[in-house]
């Protein structure tokens, strides 16, 4: 599995030492500051990618440093999408009336705590087909016929559950491919590709309280010391549709609470969804006004050009 | 002319009382915003339609309807870059689809002719008169740019273009001494050093 085409450094890794920590610091985790039903600080912005057609890129809040310790405890979401295309099929491809979508992901190989080879993996080709299904849900795909249009999304920094270390998985899973759906939306949108609906996704949870499981919306996997069952949606808020559905866990044995059922589940993730959503339009917008601005500018800039039309 | 920033999903208007135009969609008999923009409601002349709500893109013109995207469509003005010369057809890829006058822009941001979308121009589409006595090499160059309209979605890989009318052929060419050429009839361009003269079909100068 080694990648030949590269220079890669040394295949051996050398392993930093790692000192017993004593016993006040070894509970890294932190304790969840937000109220349960309010979402990580989301930082949006479009047009990052000048050759793509359309590009965003989104960061998540990072939880504040409890203390400084060993290992580096804030991890948080960085994640950048360009828009390719649309551009013609490719030469293999059979006719096609609608437009071919393809959608990947890729961690930068610092992304994680454990660095990573460019050979992509199965956790990408994952969430790569989980946010092509979800985008495939919100493009009018006969407004471009004989085309293809492709999202590649980077992830920078991928939130992984650090006192694991290993590999990205469970609730920060979710929290991935909910960020990737959501650059994804705003990247299609900035790339003026039709769109039914601004496509939200969110992520919802049922953590163990201290009296009995409660809900909660957007869980960082760094905050919870155990996620008894979690769940993202990806939404169309203007038609209440789903466009993709993931969950994980069990609710069922949770008693018959009615409020933290999977419908409660779900209700919670759609709820998520909507916050992202409307960071997702108020970017859209802002990034309007600002085009426009500059738009405005630009005649004066062309004054001195020469007529051609003499 | 009601003008307001829009996001894809936001309604626009009821299709009882306008038309959907390009850059919307419709549902539930609502008219949904499907790109992102300023929507722009157009009145028709016509005393019995509808008003026309439209987003249009950057760089497309508000008025021009048809045009509701920048992929090339049946009837509309391309500008192209020959790349290969055959005895029977053309083969060119598109560059600008629909330019207007006051395209200041370069004539494409992408340089990869695999990115551009490729067309066909077959030798009987050349001009309208003499058909059969068209010598393609004649009418031809790569690297020439051309003015076309075209004429078919083609097949899975080529759009259908075709240069006949008088508006329609070479608009920038380079002579074989490498110097550009300005046009000097309908069928010929010199070149601006030498005066050399060379055999093209040429665009009507507007």
């Amino acid at each position: 599995m080694s990648d030949r085409r590269r220079l890669n450094g040394p295949a051996g890794t050398t392993s930093p030492p790692v000192f017993a920590l004593s016993k006040s610091s070894t509970k890294s985790s932190q304790k969840r500051t937000r109220k349960p039903n309010e979402l990580r600080k989301i930082f949006l912005q479009t047009g990052v990618v000048p050759s793509a057609t359309g590009s965003a890129y989104l960061e998540l809040e990072s939880p504040p440093e409890s203390k400084p310790g060993l290992l580096n405890t804030s991890s948080t979401l960085k994640l950048s999408c360009s828009v390719h295309g649309p551009k013609p099929l490719p030469r293999t491809a059979s006719f096609s009336p609608n437009l071919q979508l393809s959608a990947s992901v890729k961690f930068a190989p610092f992304a994680t705590c454990v660095r990573q080879g460019y050979i992509r993996d199965s956790t990408e080709r994952d969430i790569g087909m989980h946010l092509e299904t979800a985008l495939k849900g919100v493009v009018i795909p006969d407004r471009w016929p004989k085309s293809a249009i492709e999202i590649a999304v980077t992830v920078l920094e991928g939130e992984d559950d650090q006192v694991d270390g290993d590999r990205i998985g469970g609730v920060g899973l979710f929290n991935l491919l909910a960020g990737c759906i959501n650059v994804s939306m705003a990247a299609l949108a900035d790339a003026r590709v039709d769109c039914l609906d601004l496509l939200a996704a969110g992520v919802g949870a049922v953590v163990p309280g201290p009296g009995k499981p409660f809900r909660v919306l957007d869980p960082a996997s760094i905050e919870h010391d155990l996620i008894l069952a979690s769940c993202l949606v990806g939404y169309l808020p203007s038609r209440d549709e789903i466009v993709e559905i993931w969950s994980n866990g069990s609710v069922s044995n949770l008693g018959r609470d009615e409020d933290i059922g999977f419908d409660g589940l779900v209700d919670s993730a759609v709820a998520a969804a909507r916050g992202s959503q409307t960071v997702i339009k108020e970017v859209l917008i802002e990034s309007l006004t600002r085009t426009e601005v500059g738009a405005e500018k630009l005649p004066n800039d062309g004054m001195n050009d020469v007529d051609m039309n003499t | 002319m009601a003008s307001t920033l829009v996001v894809p999903g936001q309604i626009l208007g009821s299709t009882s009382s306008h038309q959907p135009g390009p850059g919307t969609h419709v549902y539930e008999n609502n008219i949904l915003a499907s790109i992102i923009g300023r929507s722009v409601v157009l009145r028709t002349d016509k005393q019995s339609s509808k008003p026309v709500i439209s987003v249009p893109r950057p760089g497309t013109n508000p008025t021009g309807i048809k045009s509701a995207s920048s992929l090339p469509n049946v009837g509309s003005t391309v500008l192209c870059r020959i790349t290969r010369v055959q005895q029977r057809q053309v083969a060119a890829s598109i560059l600008v689809v629909d330019p207007s006058p006051q395209d200041v822009t370069s004539y494409t941001r992408l340089t990869d002719d695999d990115m551009q979308f490729q067309a066909v121009l077959r030798r009987e589409d050349v001009r309208t008169h003499e058909k059969d006595k068209v010598v393609i090499n004649d009418m031809y160059r790569v690297g020439d740019i051309i003015r076309a309209s075209v004429i078919s979605l083609g097949d899975e890989r080529n759009y259908y273009i075709s240069t006949a009318g008088n508006d329609f052929g070479v608009v920038v060419a380079t002579s074989d001494a490498g110097n550009a050429m300005v046009p000097a009839s309908w069928k010929e361009m010199r070149d601006v050093v030498t005066g050399q003269a060379e055999s093209r079909k040429v665009a009507k100068p507007a």
